[in-house]
């Protein structure tokens, strides 16, 4: 018999399922990890993976077909916030988290303070000199190593090069210019922007925020320092607001379909975006080959020019894993083996954080979308010019905070920088609430 | 539908003749029809329920720089106490509360009007124009919310310029909201009333007609009151299922940001438990969400019992 009780609990799950599954693109599944024995029936040691990454499948086919020793069970997981965190902390909680786990420098912190991570200092310590500097520090948040890196998302501005050139745009080198472009842009088309500034990505204000270079957390000693309405950020807070205030730059979202249509119409002619930008725009909208180019972050001092960064994976060992060595004889390859750019080639543009790998995905990755400089050598140029920065252990939460209070700006009823003072209330709480020891650092 | 059949003869009957069956015939019986109904109330509700209770009394507490990992702390009620302090749960309750005084006299009282008048049309296509408006509840949750978000969009959906408010703007969340469940809903309940209405004895209404009562007075007067039962019944499920609201601001926050992350009671407990992995927290808040759903199914009952004496 149907019980009419079908928009309870019942559909709750499906739809949160179903909404990881979605944004997962359709690769959703939720994977358990059998307790089975650790070798497989041809003596190869077993090892359990979860990840949401693309192709991750493919890399674990060529990982096998290049060795008998190790073999990868790979269950693919509903993407970070939209289930895959939720899923592997509740694993850990729970005592039957799989060996390696996936991790974005962002969440790692939040991750780690589960407790389920292995410390993996000494095993990964000769790799050190191959990775990016950016990406080292970001699985190194306390001394300690706990993840091998993967690729990198540095920031980089995305800009349709052949509107620009039609009206004689420069490209911004600094913010003050690129506040002058979004101008001169309404100027050429009435019905055009700049970019969108979207209001519901707290991701996204937090890689503008780091590129101001004002760290959100920063670890001395044994406290957390927590300033997420520091001077950069309100800055950063205050230009935006600015330019939202003149209707110069849109409050809408990135990513949806209004979204690539603007792109694709000529509403919008630029995109602040990270390094995965590059495949965004290339699978986004096909049809735009050769109109777009990708230029540095502006930035508020040309003398010291930096960028944030927007996610980027890495790859941790569980701390109740039975065969740390094997996951790591794995990652090690993953991160660090030329034939696994070669594969990522075929259907993405990847950006290791391995330079060797760097070079190997320069050369595959088809050089035909985009015009203007090289997209590699701006990405490497952006990945170097990425400033100190440390997550902290509310990071994920604190993107949904940023989120809810900048929500409030499009109707008027707080600006940005107020917004952000919130935020800064909310997390040094958080953080003291869970014990932690915190030092505030008062907003500017 | 038993819910439909209760004041029927034909269930009295039954009734009747099931006392009349001699006793005796194992008193093992009932336990074995009880049994499978019994086991999944205590697997799927009671123990669940029970753990919940338990963990909505714990929290975790890291110390230093939180990398050893947490360990749990007894807090009595100190989550309670957290939850119904926090002015974004008081605001979720808000946003239901509206959404609630929006969707359901719209939604009800739209399936009630449908139902009718198909209950009284000597329409052919009867059955075709019931699936029609059955339809949308076939649709999956998700599917239409990223749907009607399309639809709603500014640039590629049709609905945004045409509707009288922004559909995605901060005050137009809501009432875009009470749309895509109204549309999900409403066929639902409509098949509920209709096939109550199809159970009201056909001599009480030729009486009515005999009596000179229009098909408006006979439907007002006569049929409405007889289903009465199944309307007070289809009112709980709808206040409980708004207290439960989830779906379509989850889908609508990628595409504004108008709906926060702890919109509504369900989404706050989402997010307390599967992004800020504060299950105590989350713990008392679906406790408390459970507390309010059963409070108000009751009064709702109750009010129903009262009208109907």
């Amino acid at each position: 018999m149907a019980h009419p009780l079908g928009w309870s609990r019942r559909s709750l799950l499906r739809a949160s399922a179903g909404a990881a599954a979605l944004t997962a693109g359709g690769v959703g599944g939720v994977g358990l990890t059998g307790c089975s024995s650790s070798t497989t029936a041809s003596g190869a040691t077993r090892v359990t993976l979860w990840s949401w990454m693309t192709g991750m499948d493919s890399y674990v086919a060529a990982f096998h077909a290049a060795q008998r020793e190790v073999h990868v069970e790979l269950s693919v997981i509903a993407a970070g916030l939209s289930g895959g965190y939720a899923q592997q902390t509740n694993a850990i909680k729970a005592h039957n988290a799989p060996d390696i786990l996936h991790v974005e420098y962002q969440g790692l912190i939040q991750l780690l303070a589960t407790g389920g991570l292995r410390d993996i200092t000494e095993e990964t310590a000769d790799l050190a000199d191959g990775y990016s500097p950016a990406a080292w520090r970001a699985v190194r948040p306390d001394g300690r190593t706990w993840a091998v890196p993967m690729d990198m998302a540095p920031m980089a501005f995305y800009y349709r090069a052949d509107l620009f050139e039609e009206h004689g745009i420069e490209v911004p080198r600094t913010w003050e210019e690129f506040a002058a472009v979004a101008e001169r842009v309404r100027e050429a088309d009435p019905a055009a922007r700049l970019t969108t500034f979207p209001l519901n990505d707290g991701s996204f204000f937090a890689g503008m925020s780091w590129g101001a270079g004002d760290p959100w957390w920063r670890i001395e000693g044994d406290t957390w320092v927590v300033n997420v309405a520091g001077e950069g950020t309100l800055r950063t807070a205050g230009f935006w607001q600015d330019l939202l205030d003149a209707d110069l730059v849109g409050g809408g979202a990135t990513g949806t379909q209004d979204w690539i249509a603007a792109l694709h119409t000529g509403r919008l002619w630029g995109y602040l975006g990270a390094a995965w930008g590059v495949g965004t725009l290339k699978k986004s909208i096909p049809d735009d080959t050769g109109r777009w180019a990708v230029a540095l972050m502006p930035s508020w001092d040309p003398a010291r020019p930096a960028n944030g960064m927007q996610g980027g994976t890495a790859f941790s060992v569980s701390a109740e894993s039975g065969v740390p060595e094997a996951a790591l004889t794995f990652l090690r390859w993953l991160s660090t083996d030329p034939e696994v750019p070669r594969i990522g080639a075929t259907f993405t543009s990847p950006f290791p954080a391995y330079l060797p790998n760097r070079d190997v995905a320069r050369e595959v990755v088809a050089d035909d979308y985009f015009i203007g400089d090289p997209v590699y050598e701006v990405l490497d140029e952006a990945d170097a010019r990425v400033p100190e920065w440390t997550w902290g252990p509310n990071a994920l939460g604190l993107f949904s905070s940023v989120a809810d209070a900048l929500g409030r700006v499009s109707s008027g009823a707080t600006t940005i920088p107020d917004a952000l003072r919130g935020v800064h209330r909310t997390a040094v709480a958080t953080l003291r609430d869970r014990g932690l020891s915190v030092r505030e650092e008062g907003p500017a | 539908m038993t819910v439909v059949t209760e004041d029927s003869p034909r269930a009295n009957g039954r009734a009747e003749r099931k006392r009349r069956r001699p006793a005796g015939r194992g008193r093992l019986t009932p336990w074995l029809l009880a049994g499978p109904f019994a086991l999944l109330l205590l697997g799927t509700v009671l123990v669940p329920i029970g753990y919940a209770l338990y963990l909505s009394l714990f929290t975790e507490r890291l110390s230093g720089l939180g990398f050893d990992g947490p360990h749990d702390v007894f807090v009595w009620l100190g989550n309670y106490a957290d939850v119904l302090g926090d002015t974004a749960f008081r605001d979720s309750v808000g946003n239901v509360a509206r959404y609630a005084l929006l969707h359901i006299p719209l939604m009800l009282g739209g399936a009630l009007l449908l139902a009718l008048l198909l209950d009284s049309a000597t329409v052919q296509l009867r059955q075709l124009w019931s699936l029609s408006v059955f339809l949308p509840y076939a649709v999956p949750g998700v599917i239409a919310g990223l749907i009607w978000a399309y639809l709603f969009s500014p640039g590629v959906g049709p609905l945004n310029d045409a509707l009288p408010w922004d559909p995605l703007g901060s005050d137009g969340v809501l009432p875009s909201i009470v749309t895509m469940a109204t549309w999900q809903w409403l066929g639902y309940n409509m098949i509920i009333f209709y096939t109550a209405l199809r159970t009201v004895p056909r001599d009480v209404l030729e009486a009515a007609t005999v009596d000179g009562a229009g098909p408006l007075r006979t439907a007002l007067a006569v049929k409405v009151p007889m289903i009465r039962p199944t309307v007070f019944v289809a009112l709980v499920f709808t206040v409980i299922g708004s207290l439960q609201l989830f779906t379509e601001p989850l889908v609508l926050r990628s595409f504004t940001s108008s709906v926060t992350s702890t919109w509504t009671p369900s989404l706050y407990v989402y997010e307390a438990a599967f992004v800020r992995n504060d299950h105590g927290r989350a713990a008392a808040a679906s406790l408390l969400l459970a507390l309010a759903c059963a409070l108000l199914s009751a009064l709702v009952m109750r009010l129903s019992t009262r009208r109907s004496r």
